[in-house]
């Protein structure tokens, strides 16, 4: 069914609707429909996220499989936290937050797409990310905070890889530990309803875990909000600015 | 694809060569106001971007069609009429400029926003050395900024909201005039300068910019208006050619990563 191109066979989806789907897909097929031709839904616009996440759990609510080096500096992490010691946090230099973190918080961030192109520009101190279609990830990537992104549309699910990771940057505000051998998957799946967006992130690091492992996350369409200029060198403080 | 540490390289390289052509051809760089005090000497332009190499993918023809990666040809560290010359600012202001001018000259430049990682503020935005990035959606262009992750939205065919909390890159509307991109934006806030030498605006900063693709594509021209009459004694207008190049990717940069242009007491301290 993959091989067709026609729905997507999501690891969510039971096997009796990957059935039916891959009945669709013939069906489609039979009837010499340019199935590939199909527009992919339009995600431009703003969104926020419907609830944000400062610590990551598994699907299913677990730890994630950290290996023992890396739980270490987790509760290394946590511990300094406690004590108000956030050293161990970029942002509070106005650094990037990494990914999928930038996706957890609760500035919003606007999603502009293009045939080539998909673009997130966040609020957050104006980060914009890319995720080039139709191409392959490099394997030689130079470390960047928020990596490199190249994604493709299986079919109405927009998925998302990246790597060439930063390793100084978190997975959340806790303090999850990554290595630069991080691998991230996101696949966006638009709602019927058209003002939701579904996310499922993978997350593969064999530095750092045990296994790959996924989150969920959701996405509202803030119709009519404009992001501000939002600028975090302006909020350090002492403000710099000789006037 | 250039890397980034390629393109500093060409840039690098383009600087040598400037400087090598200026070391020949004048030997006294300009000053201000052509005063040839050397406390006032000015630096001289980069020369920037050149057209897309051989084989690039073609740029496309529809003239409202401005998607794609751009880059400045030339770079002018004063944002005046002419390249060299000051913009028509108040005595003192002038004053002022003069005043940056010397400290530049003495090592120890007056810090601007954009040693602090802050927006450039206009029109110096437009006028960067890195490559811009427009995307282009119903209703709306945005200049992705490779320099220091600035972003521009420019909303076409409506007015500016009455009282825009000023900004740095303030409040942009556009709308076509045949294929003339007109670009108005004003909303600003004082913080930044101009231009890279230090010459001052107001919040009353009025930036019209007009963009016209030519050559099929490969290039996009525009002419930007500065009006302030807090500062200036008269609006003026400067040409600029932006060149299509396809062969570009954006890359990240974080200025907040190795500020080493931070001040210490109001005064940059490296540069």
């Amino acid at each position: 069914m993959k091989r067709l191109g026609v729905a997507p066979a999501g690891d969510s989806l039971p096997s009796r609707s990957a059935a039916l789907a891959g009945l669709v897909g013939y069906a489609l097929l039979a009837a010499a429909v340019p199935v590939a031709a199909a527009a992919p839904p339009d995600l431009t616009g703003v969104w926020s996220i419907v609830k944000p996440e400062d610590a990551l759990k598994t699907a299913d609510g677990k730890q994630p499989p950290l290996l023992p080096e890396a739980r270490a500096v987790y509760e290394k992490h946590q511990a300094m936290a406690a004590k108000g010691d956030r050293s161990f946090d970029l942002t509070t230099r106005c650094l990037p937050p990494g990914l999928p973190r930038l996706m957890l918080i609760r500035s919003p961030f606007e999603i502009l797409q293009r045939p080539n192109t998909i673009y997130f520009v966040h609020e957050l101190n104006r980060l914009p990310r890319r995720a080039y279609l139709n191409e392959k990830l490099p394997t030689d990537a130079d470390p960047h905070y928020l990596g490199y992104s190249v994604a493709h549309w299986d079919g109405d699910a927009l998925v998302i890889e990246s790597n060439g990771f930063e390793d100084g940057t978190v997975l959340d505000a806790a303090g999850l530990p990554h290595s630069d051998a991080l691998q991230l998957t996101e696949r966006y799946q638009l709602d019927k309803d058209g003002k939701h967006l579904h996310a499922r992130f993978t997350i593969e690091d064999s530095k750092t875990f045990s296994a790959p492992w996924s989150f969920r996350a959701e996405y509202t369409k803030r119709r009519g909000y404009e992001l501000h200029e939002d600028v975090c060198a302006d909020k350090q403080k002492p403000h710099l600015l000789a006037q | 694809m250039l890397t980034k540490t390629q393109r500093g390289g060409a840039f690098f390289l383009a600087v040598l060569l400037a400087a090598t052509a200026t070391g020949f051809a004048a030997p006294t760089p300009k000053t201000l106001n052509d005063s040839g005090d050397p406390t006032l000497a000015l630096t001289p332009p980069l020369r920037g971007s050149g057209p897309a190499p051989k084989g690039s993918p073609p740029p496309n023809p529809d003239p409202r069609n401005f998607e794609g990666v751009w880059w400045l040809q030339g770079y002018e560290y004063m944002l005046g009429p002419e390249s060299g010359v000051a913009p028509p600012l108040k005595p003192e202001y002038m004053k002022v400029l003069e005043r940056r001018i010397r400290a530049k000259n003495r090592g120890t430049p007056e810090a601007d926003a954009s040693t602090q990682c802050l927006p450039h503020g206009m029109p110096r935005l437009m006028e960067s050395p890195y490559p811009i990035e427009i995307v282009q959606t119903p209703g709306r262009l945005t200049f992705l900024h490779e320099v220091a992750h600035n972003v521009r939205r420019i909303w076409l065919n409506r007015p500016h909201p009455k009282n825009p909390t000023p900004s740095y890159l303030g409040d942009s509307v556009g709308h076509w005039e045949g294929d003339t991109l007109v670009v108005d934006t004003i909303g600003l806030n004082d913080r930044t300068f101009i231009d890279d030498e230090g010459s001052s605006h107001s919040t009353q900063l009025h930036v019209t910019e007009r963009y016209r693709k030519s050559e099929g594509g490969a290039k996009l021209e525009l002419t930007l208006t500065v009006e302030d009459p807090v500062t200036l004694e008269h609006s003026y207008s400067y040409h600029r050619i932006y060149h299509w190049r396809p062969d570009v990717r954006p890359q990240e940069y974080i200025c907040e990563e190795n500020n080493r242009n931070a001040p210490v007491d109001g005064v940059t301290v490296a540069k």
